[in-house]
């Protein structure tokens, strides 16, 4: 146990020196992408590179694109898809048909296909969105099969069925066309340069984070203020555009596309390019295309037995390198990883500045001052004293009733904690004031205004904040990108001003950095902040949690049993650090067991036991309360 | 530092990929002539690639032993296309960047079209083996481009005839699989059809797909019993094609079965089995059996005494043909420049190969491919049915 | 009118081969979380296992048990082989990967099912094989009207009608059954209760590729032609039907298989071949759509 300790503390020193950020790594990597470049760049004129390894890059170049293009989908988000081609299939299609139909030029069927695509891909994943992952993973295969069936079909004769299109053109700019080999591995390499830039700036926003969120847990991100539903989709629709994209470009070089091109086989590739080279890498899905291309190429030769080498190297890749070839490295890169410009180079500065900014009073509706992150809730002060509301609420699991016609109220500025026997429904409330289930009957009020229905994310915006009973963080991320969650529900720069990098985009960047940054010191985990939340000790992550709610800056902060699990010392400090939050101007619900806490805390205090409230009182009095005493201990017979 | 190492082994991989491509054959050398060869070797057809690539082997080594060509030894130089249109691209531009002229490519029309295009931009002369689809070289000129098989309409041309003139049937079914070659060749028998139907000789009472590569096929092996056609023409391959003849004859269908000329192989009827193929009939180009020529007799001698069989498919024959066709050509060119070979094949008059004359239309089709219907006979073996 | 039962009993032989793959998937996705996809290969291996028992024991088997014998020894000993392949397989492949999370798993299957089919390649060459004609067993009989049904596919559709019962009683009547089911519940708190989950995983991959050797075997004989691409097949549609009854349920994959059999014939006998699988996938969204757990699937409540 102690050598884990002491393996962790090794590691986190590294970050504690200062700096926080390794600057010479930097310089290699930026003089080995330099030479990677020029290498690139130069490959079509080396000595003995013929039109057949020039095809053989422009090849690689289209998996690169259909590799980033799932990777955004299944490695940022985590959703199985095993149906890309299909949307490759919709671009190549779109690109053909409207080519020799209409003879648009190939140049403006580009971002058309692209949009078609992705057009496509919204209006067929909608309905099926929220499925689960091997759910959806079927859906997708099926809407594999379905474009290919379709495609072969030819319908109203535009697909040309089995035979397929031909006859597509060149792309041609005016002054010049793209033919040659070596004219498509610029236009496919220079058309993945840029993508790769806008994707990196993506990966660095708000955006990618919330799709990063969700791929960690998805019910978190949801309570941490994420729009699931739109993110999942927003990934969809990126994703898929670029591969109908891919399909343009293929297309185009191909002059000819016909189902073949497009089957579940070739699904599986791109599935393939995306885990081999790592979830989410970029350099990853670069190395895994070239290996998905080039493996077979190279052995040819050994015709019948080069798939049987393939297959036995993706077991034993798995087995010694689960997490692929490049994974991402977010705990190495630091705060220069999180891809927002002029921070200063000792992250501590950046702390200290924080701190004497004074945005520790941010939070307090008076002094809020930095207007993006705002809520409503702050501004106006609840009604009579109410916080929150909870009228008659009832949930049932079938048949069974969890709640039944609770009555709870919270009062603003005050510590009201909700106590009870196992079982007694403490958990199910908690997840009806968040939005996690609809109560069958009964309101919710916040601040004045019915909330009951509403998804989590909406409540969270509203200004509830919460904390789970078994810690739900993001394990893979660092713990400031996970704090970083927090300040998401009250940003508003969206997809296009993240991949621009616009001035209003970063600065809000970096007021979420800002806020993140001093609720992690709060919280006194600033020396941890590039450490990966999983490697953090118990107590640790209950911190982290709270970190994470707190800089969603609420009104109301809902914490499910924080003292579980942790020793006297660190509940005693959590005891000080709440009635500090409650001196700040904060609300707080508490579900706890440690009568101690409960007791030595505690505004008010509310007693629920088989789903109804048994009592609702100042501390001192519950103690006394006979219905309290026969459900804790028992009935005297 | 570790991701350092990822860089380098990235930068490392990259250049071991340049330096591999380095290993490329360079020049031809002197006293041979270099023929390319692009077949399916792996992939769906993996099989047909195999043959071709034995039946083409077979014909290079009678040609090395009768001297070779212009007194060169031939050398086939091969590709695999795996089957599918991008890997067919890539074979192309592989055997092209080898500086091949002449080239057999490749079988299965949509693999090829890709290939052809590439190998007619390069002034590269090839030969199709296994691609009948009808536009190959109708929907534009390839100058550079021939094919010894025939083409889909003739064979569904002929099917219209032998069904009208020599079976008089009337309620006729056409099944294909969907795929590039089932469906050209039942589009074009409809097609041929029109006429009749028109006129109200023939009926044409099922035209559907059925899913390839499945096994079980008593749907629509039920409906065709319903139906109960005359005639029940099945224009795709040989697995299909033997799973739904023994299905349906067991199921108790008695429809005549007519197949295509992909179909009669003896993976055929070792599938559908004895009982199941008697009495159904193939259309096809004189099969290597039939053929009386003394070139076709040297190869499948040559053939079996290699390999211990026939070839499997038709397809591969005419890949061995595609060879004697450039060989011939080459010949009469008295080089290897793509415009005199291309030019050559198309007025050549006495090239003989295994499947008869090797002659060429303007447009690279091969000129006069008879067509026969063979009939499997209680025995199980095929004889000629129509016309004697 | 008899076009309408004939379909049905045609969607049936053809459910009950889906519904026998579908069940391995479904075990270890019950136990493991884990879509094998490799499920389908061992099913081909099965095929060829069989094909390769009967070419060679063909003579003596049938001479000394008939030829029923010989189809029995095909089967027993394809389900006992792939069986034990089935255990190498988690072994190997899986073992080593269930830390690393789900996804290096998912690879590490698709690259086993590569492996396999490609090894299948390798040994027993890339063209069709035929079952031995030998060692088929001929003879039909008349259900109704003119409907005529080989033997061979009334015994397969007993026999998978029998082992789908046999199995569902197992799992669901039987106290190492419930140890499964717990497992696949909840592996913590079944190892927490004393459920050896090594024994259980070791069963669904003994008993899952079994199964699909068997429908391997019975494909063989019934249909003679074998490949070594016709796991992907049977694998993918298998699997379809693996979704539509409820992932992780028995019944439910059995169902799913049967229904989803019914469905293509139906649809195919009614209204087109060409467009059979764009209906049966459409008709699976849909019906996620309004159950997003599968029929018989339940509905899952994650913990928060």
């Amino acid at each position: 146990m102690s050598e884990i300790t002491r393996n962790l503390t090794q590691r986190i020193s590294k970050f504690q020196d200062g700096k926080g950020t390794p600057s010479v790594d930097k310089k290699t990597q930026l003089i080995l992408l330099a030479i990677l470049i020029a290498v690139m760049a130069a490959y079509p004129f080396l000595p003995f590179v013929n039109n057949y390894w020039i095809d053989v890059g422009f090849f690689v170049g289209i998996y690169v694109l259909l590799g980033l293009s799932l990777n955004i989908i299944l490695g940022e988000v985590g959703l199985f898809n095993l149906g890309q081609a299909a949307f490759y299939a919709i671009g190549a299609y779109t690109t053909g048909i409207l080519y020799t139909q209409l003879q648009i030029p190939i140049i403006v069927l580009l971002p058309l296909s692209a949009l078609i695509a992705g057009g496509f891909a919204f209006l067929v994943t909608s309905p099926i969105i929220h499925l689960r992952g091997d759910y959806l993973c079927i859906v997708t295969i099926g809407i594999g099969e379905i474009v290919r069936i379709t495609a072969l079909n030819n319908p109203f004769g535009l697909t040309k069925g089995a035979n397929g299109i031909t006859g597509i053109g060149n792309p041609d700019f005016g002054i010049f066309s793209i033919t040659t080999p070596t004219q498509f591995y610029y236009y496919v390499w220079i058309i993945i340069g840029l993508v790769i830039i806008g994707l990196i700036n993506l990966q660095k926003s708000r955006v990618g984070r919330a799709w990063n969120y969700i791929r960690e847990d998805e019910i978190a991100a949801e309570a941490n203020g994420i729009d699931v539903r739109h993110y999942k989709l927003l990934a969809f629709v990126i994703g898929t555009a670029l591969a109908g994209a891919a399909g343009n470009i293929y297309g185009s070089k191909m002059m000819i596309i016909s189902p073949a091109n497009f089957t579940f086989m070739e699904s599986c590739l791109i599935f393939v390019i995306v885990l081999l080279g790592g979830l989410g890498s970029i350099p990853g899905t670069l190395l895994g295309a070239a290996i998905i291309v080039i493996f077979p190429e190279i052995f040819r030769q050994f015709a019948n037995y080069r798939l049987l080498f393939f297959g036995a190297a993706l077991v034993i890749m798995m087995i010694f390198r689960p997490g692929g070839i490049l994974p991402r490295r977010r705990e190495r890169a630091g705060f220069r990883g999180l891809g927002i410009s002029k921070l200063p180079e000792d992250e501590n500065t950046l702390l200290k500045e924080v701190l004497d900014s004074g945005l520790s009073t941010a939070r307090q509706p008076e002094a809020a001052q930095e207007p993006t992150l705002k809520t409503k809730a702050h501004v106006h002060p609840p009604p009579n004293g109410l916080v929150l509301e909870t009228q008659r609420v009832t949930v049932q699991f079938g048949g069974l009733t969890a709640v039944s016609q609770f009555d709870l109220t919270i009062r603003e500025n005050q510590i009201t904690s909700l106590i009870g026997p196992n079982g007694a429904g403490k958990t199910t409330l908690f997840n009806v004031i968040t939005g996690i289930y609809r109560p069958l009957s009964g309101k919710v009020i916040f601040m004045g205004e019915e909330i009951t229905g509403l998804k989590p994310h909406q409540i969270t915006t509203k200004g509830i904040a919460r904390t789970f009973q078994n810690i739900r963080l993001f394990p893979s991320l660092t713990s400031i990108e996970n704090v970083m969650s927090g300040p998401h529900c009250h940003a508003t720069n969206g997809t296009i001003p993240s991949i621009m990098r616009s001035p209003g985009q970063q600065k809000e960047e970096r007021h979420i950095l800002e806020t993140a940054s001093f609720r992690l010191h709060q919280v006194g985990l600033w020396e941890y902040r590039n450490e990966l939340a999983r490697n953090l000790p118990y107590g640790k992550q209950k911190l982290l949690e709270i970190a994470r709610a707190l800089a969603s800056s609420p009104k109301l902060i809902v914490l499910d049993e924080p003292s579980s699990g942790l020793n006297d010392k660190e509940t005693e400090e959590l005891m000080e650090f709440l009635t500090k939050l409650i001196a700040e101007g904060l609300t707080i619900l508490l579900i706890e067991h440690d009568m101690n806490v409960v007791m030595g805390i505690s505004d008010r205090v509310s007693v629920m036991d088989m789903g109804s409230r048994i009592a609702e009182d100042l501390p001192q009095n519950i103690y006394n309360n006979p219905r309290v005493i026969e459900a804790y201990l028992g009935k005297e017979e | 530092m570790k991701k350092t190492n990822a860089w380098l082994f990235a930068i490392v991989v990259s250049l071991a990929l340049v330096l591999s491509s380095c290993a490329q054959p360079g020049a031809a050398p002197a006293g041979t002539i270099k023929i390319g060869l692009q077949a399916p070797l792996t992939g769906d057809f993996a099989a047909e690639g195999q043959w071709a690539k034995q039946s083409v082997e077979i014909a290079a080594d009678l040609i090395n032993k009768k001297g070779g060509i212009l007194g060169k030894q031939v050398e086939i130089v091969i590709a695999d296309d795996a089957s599918n249109p991008k890997d067919s691209a890539l074979a192309a531009q592989k055997l092209i960047s080898q500086g091949l002229k002449q080239v057999i490519a490749s079988y299965g029309s949509s693999v090829t079209a890709p290939a052809a295009d590439l190998y007619d931009e390069n002034k590269v002369v090839s030969v199709a083996y296994g691609s009948t689809a009808v536009r190959l070289t109708m929907e534009k000129q390839r100058p550079y481009f021939f094919r010894t098989c025939g083409r889909d309409d003739t064979q569904s041309e002929f099917f219209v005839k032998f069904v009208t003139e020599k079976l008089n049937a009337k309620r006729i079914a056409i099944m294909h699989d969907n795929q590039d070659y089932g469906k050209g060749v039942a589009e074009d028998a409809m097609k041929f059809l029109q006429p009749y139907i028109d006129s109200g000789q023939v009926e044409v009472v099922y035209y559907d797909a059925i899913t390839p590569g499945e096994s079980d096929y008593s749907a629509v092996v039920s409906q065709i019993k319903a139906i109960n056609p005359d005639v029940w023409f099945f224009t795709a391959y040989y697995p299909e094609a033997a799973l739904l003849l023994k299905q349906a004859r067991e199921a108790g269908v008695t429809s005549v079965f007519v197949g295509n000329n992909s179909v009669p192989t003896p993976e055929f009827e070792k599938i559908a089995g004895l009982d199941a193929i008697k009495g159904s009939i193939h259309l096809n180009e004189p099969m290597p059996q039939f053929l009386n020529f003394p070139e076709s007799r040297e190869f499948l001698d040559a053939y079996k005494a290699k390999y211990n069989e026939i070839p499997g498919s038709i397809w591969s024959v005419y890949a061995a043909d595609a060879l004697n066709a450039l060989a011939a050509a080459i010949t009469k060119a008295g080089g290897t420049d793509p415009d005199k070979v291309a030019n050559a094949m198309r007025t050549m008059t006495d090239a003989k190969g295994i499947t008869g004359p090797l002659l060429f239309t303007e447009r690279g089709d091969r000129k006069d491919i008879p067509y026969y219907a063979y009939i499997y006979n209680d025995q199980g073996v095929l004889e000629l049915y129509w016309p004697k | 009118m008899q076009m309408l039962p004939e379909q049905l009993i045609n969607g049936l032989i053809i459910g009950s081969f889906y519904a026998l793959v579908a069940m391995g998937y479904s075990m270890v996705y019950g136990v493991m979380k884990l879509i094998n996809f490799a499920h389908g290969d061992l099913f081909t291996l099965g095929s060829y296992l069989g094909y390769t028992i009967l070419v060679f024991g063909a003579g003596w088997v049938t001479a000394t048990f008939g030829i029923w014998g010989g189809v029995i020894v095909a089967v027993l000993g394809a389900m006992l082989g792939i069986g034990f392949a089935g255990l190498i397989l988690e072994r190997v492949a899986y073992q080593p990967v269930y830390r690393a999370g789900r996804l290096p798993l998912v690879v590490s299957a698709l690259g086993a099912s590569i492996f396999i089919s490609n090894g299948i390649m390798a040994v027993w060459g890339p063209r069709f094989q035929a079952f031995p004609e030998v060692s088929i067993p001929t003879g039909s009989i008349v259900l109704f009207g003119d409907f005529r049904i080989t033997t061979l596919k009334l015994v397969t559709i007993l026999v998978s009608l029998g082992l789908m019962g046999l199995i569902y009683y197992l799992v669901e009547r039987t106290l190492f059954g419930a140890a499964v089911r717990a497992s696949a519940l909840d592996r913590d708190t079944a190892t927490l209760i004393g459920i050896d989950f090594r024994k259980i995983i070791r069963f669904v991959f003994f008993v899952g590729p079994s199964l699909g050797a068997l429908a391997g075997v019975f494909v063989g004989l019934n249909y003679t032609r074998i490949i070594f691409t016709m796991g992907w097949t049977y694998g993918l549609k298998a699997f379809t039907a693996v979704i539509l009854g409820g992932i992780g349920n028995i019944p439910g994959a059995m169902l799913g298989g049967i229904m989803l059999g019914i469905m293509e014939a139906l649809f195919e006998g009614f209204v087109s071949g060409a467009w059979k699988n764009v209906f049966v996938f459409l008709i699976l969204i849909v019906i996620l759509i309004v159950r997003p757990t599968g029929l018989i699937g339940e509905k899952i409540a994650e913990k928060v």
